[in-house]
C-alpha cells in the first residue's frame, strides 16, 4: 500500500487528508430527516437514468422506420430489457415527482431568499430539463401518442409570436414531422439535455456547499451538542441505503407494472383518446381551456414569474412587511396544479 | 487604481505624464475592444454556422400548386370520404355530398386540425368533424363548431376541385424534385 501511495503521490500531489477536508462539508443535523434530503433523490435517480438510458440506447435505433420495432424487441426480446426500459420509465417518473417535491420544500421553507436567488434560478432550469426529457423520451417510442405528442408540442412553439416558427422548424428538422425529426429528440434526449443537466446539477451543488444549506433548529432537538454531522462517510451511507430502496422500489414497480407499447405511430390517424404523461396534465387543460396563443403565452408567464420568484417575493416583503405572503401564493399553487391534474386524471 | 499603476510602470516611456497616461488607456481600451469584438465576430461565425446546419435546408419542399388526380367519380358514393395527401404532405379530407357528377358535389377539407395540427375525423352521427386533442368540432362546411378552435375563430382551410371526364382533380402543393 504504501509503495503504490508514494508512487501515486509523487505524480499527483494531491494528500487525501487535504482532498478529504476540502470535500468534506459538515451537513447540519435537520438532514437526519429524510424530507430535506429529497434533493438527493432526484440526483440518485439522474445516475439510474443515465445507466439505464446508456443500455437502451445499445438496442434502440432512432429511425422512423425502425424506432417502433426497436423498442418492441428492447420490450419482447431482449434479456431483461422489459427490466432496463421499465426501470428507465418509472425512474423518470419518480425523478419528476422528486423534482417537484424538492422544489416543494423549498419553496415553502423559503430556501430561495437571500442568498439563494441563483440557486433557486438553476433549480428552475433543472425542472425544465427534467421535463424535457421525459418528453423527449416519451416521444422516441414513436407509438401514436408520441407521434401526436410531438406534433402538438411543435405547433404549441408555432403559436409563439416572431420566434416561434424557427423554434419548430428547429425542433423538427422540417416543416412537419419527417425523417429528420427523431432522431433530434433522440441526440436532444441521450445526449444535449443529459450534458446541460450534469452542469447544471454540477453548479447547483457546487453553490450549495458554498452557501452552505439553510439551517434549521427543530424544537425537539437538544440545543447543546455538535449541530452537523459529516458528509463522509456519514451521509454518504445514508444516501447509499437510501438509494438501495429506491432500486427495490423501482423494480418492484417496473415487475408490476412494465412499460407497455401502443399502436405505431400513424400520421393519418389521431387516436381517440389522447392524453399526454401525467406531469403535463396541467397544461393540457390550459390548453383545452384557452385558445392558442392566450394559452401558451400565459403558460410561459407563469415559468417566468416562478423563475424570477424570489425576486418577486423579495419586494413584496420589502413593500407590505409580511414575511409569509409567500405560503398562501404556494397553497393556492399546489393546489391548482394539484386539481388540475386529478381533474384530468379523472376525465 | 493599481492596474493603472502597474500599465505605466511596464510601459516606462513617458511614464509620468498624465496626458500620455489617458492616451495610453485609451488606446488600451480601444484595441481591446477590437479584441473582443473580432473575437466575438471569430466565434459567433462559427456559432453561426452550427445553427444554419441545424436548420433544415429545404425549407419547403411546398413548390407552386398544381391540378392533382384524386379519383374516378364512380368509385366513390354519396356520404364516402377519403384521405388524400399531395406529395408536398397536405392532407385533405374529400366527403361526396351529391351524385350530380361535377365538383360541387364534393367538400375537400385540410384534415388538419387548425389549433395545433392534430387529423380530425368525420363522426357521421354527430355530423361534425372532430379532433380529439383537445376537443375541437367543425360542421360539414369546416367551420368551427366548438373548442379551442372555436374560441379562436379558425376553421378547416378548403381545398378547390374540379371534374374532367368524370374524375377527380384536387388543387393542391406539388414537391419539387431538386
Ligand atoms: C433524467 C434523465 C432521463 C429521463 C427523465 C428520461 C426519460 C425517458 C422516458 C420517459 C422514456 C420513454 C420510456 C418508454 O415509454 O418506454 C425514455 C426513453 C428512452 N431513453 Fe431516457 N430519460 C433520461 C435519460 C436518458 C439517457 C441519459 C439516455 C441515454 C444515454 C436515455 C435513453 C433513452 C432511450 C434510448 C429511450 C427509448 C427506449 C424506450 O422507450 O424504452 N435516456 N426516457
Ligand atoms: S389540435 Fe385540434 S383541438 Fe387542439
Amino acid at each position: 500500500m504504501g509503495v503504490i501511495g508514494n508512487w501515486f503521490k509523487e505524480r499527483l500531489p494531491v494528500s487525501g487528508v487535504e482532498l478529504a477536508e476540502l470535500t468534506n462539508e459538515p451537513v447540519p443535523n435537520h438532514m437526519r430527516r429524510w424530507w430535506w434530503c429529497l434533493g438527493g433523490t432526484p440526483a440518485y435517480l439522474f445516475v439510474v437514468q443515465i445507466v439505464t438510458g446508456i443500455l437502451l440506447a445499445m438496442y434502440y435505433q432512432p429511425a422512423p422506420e425502425t424506432a417502433f420495432e426497436s423498442v418492441e424487441r428492447i420490450t419482447n426480446e431482449v434479456n431483461f430489457g422489459w427490466y432496463i426500459r421499465s426501470v428507465h420509465k418509472w425512474a423518470a417518473t419518480l425523478m419528476i415527482a422528486a423534482v417537484v417535491l424538492h422544489q416543494m420544500r423549498v419553496y415553502f421553507t423559503a430556501a430561495y431568499r437571500k442568498p439563494r436567488e441563483i440557486n433557486w434560478m438553476i433549480g428552475m432550469c433543472l425542472l425544465l430539463c427534467t421535463l424535457l426529457l421525459g418528453f423527449t423520451g416519451y416521444s422516441l417510442v414513436f407509438e401514436q401518442l408520441s407521434y401526436w405528442g410531438v406534433t402538438v408540442a411543435s405547433n404549441i412553439c408555432d403559436t409563439v409570436p416572431v420566434v416561434g416558427g424557427t423554434i419548430k422548424q428547429m425542433l423538427l428538422g422540417g416543416e412537419s414531422y419527417n425523417e429528420n425529426t427523431i432522431s433530434r429528440f433522440f441526440i436532444l434526449h441521450a445526449a444535449v439535455l443529459p450534458t446541460l443537466m450534469v452542469m447544471l446539477i454540477a453548479l447547483h451543488i457546487a453553490i450549495l456547499r458554498l452557501q452552505g444549506i439553510s439551517e434549521l433548529q427543530f424544537e425537539d432537538e437538544p440545543e447543546e451538542g455538535p449541530k452537523h454531522f459529516d458528509f463522509f462517510p456519514d451521509h454518504l451511507y445514508t444516501e447509499l441505503i437510501v438509494g438501495l430502496v429506491l432500486m427495490i422500489l423501482l423494480s418492484t414497480l417496473a415487475t408490476l407494472y412494465p412499460a407497455g407499447i401502443g399502436t405505431h405511430a400513424d400520421p393519418l390517424t389521431t387516436p381517440e383518446h389522447i392524453k399526454p404523461e401525467w406531469f403535463f396534465y396541467p397544461s393540457f387543460l390550459w390548453l383545452k381551456w384557452f385558445p392558442g396563443t392566450v394559452a401558451v403565452l400565459s403558460s410561459g408567464f407563469i415559468v417566468f414569474v416562478m423563475f424570477i420568484w424570489p425576486f418577486i417575493d423579495a419586494m413584496i416583503v420589502k413593500a407590505t412587511k409580511y414575511k409569509d405572503f409567500y405560503v398562501w401564493v404556494g397553497i393556492a399553487g399546489v393546489l391548482m396544479l394539484v386539481g388540475m391534474t386529478l381533474w384530468e386524471a379523472l376525465h | 487604481m493599481t492596474s493603472e499603476a502597474e500599465k505605466a510602470e511596464s510601459c516606462p516611456v513617458d511614464g509620468n505624464r498624465s496626458d500620455g497616461k489617458d492616451r495610453r488607456s485609451f488606446i488600451a481600451r480601444f484595441s481591446s475592444l477590437w479584441m473582443g469584438l473580432g473575437l466575438v465576430s471569430g466565434y459567433g461565425y462559427f456559432a453561426s454556422i452550427i445553427l444554419r446546419f441545424l436548420y433544415p435546408s429545404r425549407q419547403t419542399n411546398a413548390k407552386d400548386k398544381s391540378w392533382q388526380f384524386v379519383t374516378d367519380l364512380g368509385s366513390i358514393k354519396q356520404g364516402d370520404s377519403l384521405t388524400f395527401i399531395s406529395p408536398a404532405g397536405e392532407k385533405a379530407v374529400i366527403t361526396r355530398m351529391n351524385m350530380k357528377g361535377d365538383a360541387s358535389d364534393f367538400i375537400a377539407l385540410s384534415s388538419v386540425c387548425p389549433h395545433l395540427g392534430c387529423q380530425v375525423h368525420w363522426e357521421a352521427n354527430k355530423n361534425r368533424y372532430f379532433c380529439p386533442c383537445h376537443g375541437g368540432a367543425f360542421d360539414p362546411s369546416g367551420k368551427a363548431t366548438a373548442g379551442p378552435p372555436k374560441a379562436a375563430g379558425q376553421s378547416l382551410p378548403r381545398f378547390t376541385l374540379k371534374v374532367e371526364n368524370n374524375l377527380l382533380y384536387i388543387r393542391a402543393k406539388t414537391k419539387s424534385l431538386v
